[in-house]
């Protein structure tokens, strides 16, 4: 039933983002609401989202892949294939995002490898054929050799990658809420987290049921993720309290937008109430071990990052850079004001749908949770 | 080795300047460029020539024997002719010791907006794109209450945050010191935007004054202007014709660069010629005879947000 309904609804996200492809590529950027002042929105917003999701599943492979961790034995493949369907939706996000999408392998060939983006783009292309190697050799019917040394490798790409996109942002002095040390120290937290919270919906509305192991994974999980929310709302009061303590920096204003702007009700409902609260209460209640809840759970925590992602990036974009900026001159996309325009949620609903879809079909059709079993002296 | 000038520069009043001006238009004409000639039917990235140190030679002893021949001493030079015959002979001098820079002064800036729309003519910027708007503010309450006007072009950064952020190094400072953009190379991820502390970049998003706008249906003359939103721009010294909504500049970052396809052409940028309080100069500062190396040795002279250490080559005299 679940499973069901999540096609019905990822085929309708489907549906939806096929004409906001259609009115992405025959009219390109104009019917975005991103603009020249607010020059990233809901695609960059969703690329980090997902690029942490697929880092952060990374990340949870290795219980099982790497330090072979008996109570997580045999999800390894479940969570490298959660990174392998959603690392393409992030990288589709910020794809259609360029200006000039076919240029891209300008990045490949012609890089420039002081810029953080360029690291990034080669990095997560590399993760990504790690994603691939390591799925495909945990698939053989004999473990491999290679699987360990790739996940090591994969493991250290998956904490700095995470990283890199805080400092993408980070290194840019003029924004101030952005420009903090500890925000690359910051994301790789954030994606472990959303790597737990995959893992819930995983186990919880995938996982076999008959497994005995299930609930104490249900168990874990959710405990893990406790302590992940508590850190990530302890960064979240250091970075708040500090910027407001003297409430005159161009910081607070960010926060004050991110508090009390239009889009604070996304804050305190979406990312604190239903990202935050909700799964706290939940998760430290015996309702944990329930498989649906836990699931439910973990789908609440990736909404309220992908709301923390939005609040990293609008309301710091929103800032003129200079007093008056935004009235000096008039024309379209010259706006510090911001909310997506139906086609970048089209898009943005297409992306989810196809990551949903992919995520569901795998674990519907595919053999995620099991695992060979080493045998002795068997050697790749 | 190109020759030095050597005729001194010699004062001259208004009414001499203006049938000098008629006159001696001739001889600069001859050694610029005629560069509108290809742009209605230039191909894109076509390069347009620029002048050599000796032909800029020729046109600055012209210049100068022009205004000599005004005849009439005793009132100062035009502050536009004498920046022309300042950069005349900046263009003298090899390329690597000219050190352009951008002077406005903020008491003379009476908020025009001429030099935005000048820009926009000169580089035929189409709707959502703007190098040079003009920043107002209002200082103090009523009854004690005046404005100012600030208008902000590119900052030209000899520290730029914008061009290290570049993924496939489309942005970066080229040999006259100008921070450019190689429209072909940029992939329009927009990173140098978020990077730059002044709002000085811009993205093209592909509209038009005569489609897509609300009064495009019923516009007089429409077809006449789409020819005209098509031509060249002669940006970065190469053709950029304006053809396909999906092709370059269309999806680029894209900035001012100081008029460099005019200023290598002996002619000073357009938001400079067409300011009507003589509050934008421009030329040489590594020429101490030059006005704007005048006007940055002031103890009235600022930069913005100097604390990020940019190294803004933009002064304002406050």
């Amino acid at each position: 039933m679940l499973k069901r309904l999540l096609y019905v609804v990822g085929s309708l996200g489907l549906l939806i983002g096929m004409w906001g492809l259609y009115d992405r590529f025959v009219y390109g950027h104009m019917n975005a609401n991103y603009g020249s002042y607010v020059v990233w929105g809901l695609w960059v917003a969703l690329y980090m989202f997902f690029a942490g999701v697929a880092t952060g599943g990374f990340m949870l492979a290795t219980l099982d892949l790497l330090f072979e961790l008996p109570l997580f034995r045999g999800s390894g493949r479940m969570a490298l294939w959660g990174s392998l369907v959603t690392l393409p939706a992030g990288l589709a996000a910020i794809g259609l995002d360029l200006g000039h999408m076919t240029r891209i392998w300008k990045v490949y060939l012609q890089p420039n490898f002081g810029a953080v983006m360029a690291q990034l783009v080669w990095g997560y292309t590399i993760f990504l054929i790690i994603i691939i190697v390591s799925l495909w050799l945990s698939f053989r019917p004999q473990p491999s050799r290679w699987l360990k040394p790739i996940m090591v490798v994969g493991l250290v790409l998956a904490i700095f990658l995470s990283g890199g996109i805080g400092a993408l942002l980070g290194v840019n002095q003029n924004r101030v809420s952005w420009h903090v040390s500890n925000l690359p120290a910051q994301f790789p937290v954030f994606n472990l987290t959303s790597g737990v919270a995959l893992m819930l919906i995983a186990i919880g509305w995938f996982g076999p049921v008959h497994d005995p192991r299930r609930s104490q994974q249900l168990h874990v999980l959710g405990l893990g993720l406790v302590v992940l929310l508590l850190v990530k709302g302890y960064y979240l009061w250091t970075d708040v309290s500090q910027a407001l303590y003297q409430n005159s920096s161009h910081g607070a204003e960010a926060i004050n937008l991110v508090l009390f702007g239009p889009y604070g009700w996304a804050f305190w409902l979406l990312q604190i109430g239903l990202g935050m609260l909700l799964p706290l209460i939940v998760l430290t209640t015996p309702i944990r071990n329930n498989g649906f809840a836990a699931g439910l759970m973990g789908v609440c925590v990736l909404l309220g990052l992908a709301v923390a992602r939005a609040n990293i990036i609008f309301p710091a974009l929103s800032l003129p850079e200079l007093r008056g900026l935004g009235e000096a001159f008039h024309g379209p996309h010259l706006s510090f004001t911001y909310s997506p325009s139906l086609m970048e949620w089209a898009v943005t609903a297409g992306i989810v749908g196809a990551a949903t879809i992919g995520f569901v079909i795998g674990a519907d059709r595919l053999p995620l949770f099991s695992r060979p079993v080493k045998s002795a002296g068997a050697a790749d | 080795m190109s020759r030095q000038p050597t005729i001194p520069l010699t004062p001259v009043s208004r009414r001499g300047l203006l049938g000098a001006l008629v006159a001696g238009a001739g001889a600069l004409a001859a050694a610029s460029v005629q560069a509108s000639i290809p742009a209605a039917t230039g191909k894109s990235n076509e390069s347009i020539d620029v002048l050599t140190p000796e032909e800029a030679l020729a046109a600055y002893e012209a210049e100068i024997a022009r205004l000599r021949a005004a005849n009439i001493n005793g009132t100062p030079v035009d502050l536009l002719e004498r920046m022309r015959t300042d950069l005349l002979r900046a263009l003298t001098k090899p390329v690597n010791e000219r050190r352009w820079v951008m002077v406005i002064d903020l008491r003379a800036c009476v908020g025009c907006h001429g030099c935005t729309i000048a820009c926009v003519a000169e580089n035929k910027l189409p709707p959502g794109v703007v190098y040079r708007p003009v920043l107002e503010e209002e200082i103090g309450r009523y009854p004690n209450v005046s404005r100012r006007f600030i208008p902000r072009p590119c900052m030209q950064c000899d520290n730029p945050p914008c061009t290290s952020v570049c993924p496939v190094s489309a942005t970066y400072t080229n040999e006259h010191g100008v921070v450019a953009v190689d429209y072909e190379q940029c992939i329009g991820c927009r990173a140098c935007i978020a990077a730059c502390p002044y709002g000085a970049r811009t993205f093209d998003f592909g509209y038009t004054y005569t489609a897509n706008t609300t009064t495009s249906g019923v516009m007089f003359g429409a077809e006449q202007a789409v020819s005209y939103e098509q031509v060249s721009t002669f940006e970065y010294g190469k053709l950029h014709a304006r053809h396909d909504a999906h092709d370059s500049p269309v999806g680029n970052v894209r900035k001012c660069h100081f008029c460099m396809h005019r200023v290598l052409n002996g002619e000073l940028p357009a938001c400079v010629t067409t300011c009507i309080g003589r509050a934008t100069f421009f030329g040489d500062a590594n020429d101490p005879e030059s006005l704007v190396s005048e006007l940055i040795a002031k103890p009235n002279v600022m930069r913005l947000k100097e604390e990020l250490g940019t190294e803004p080559r933009v002064y304002y005299l406050q």
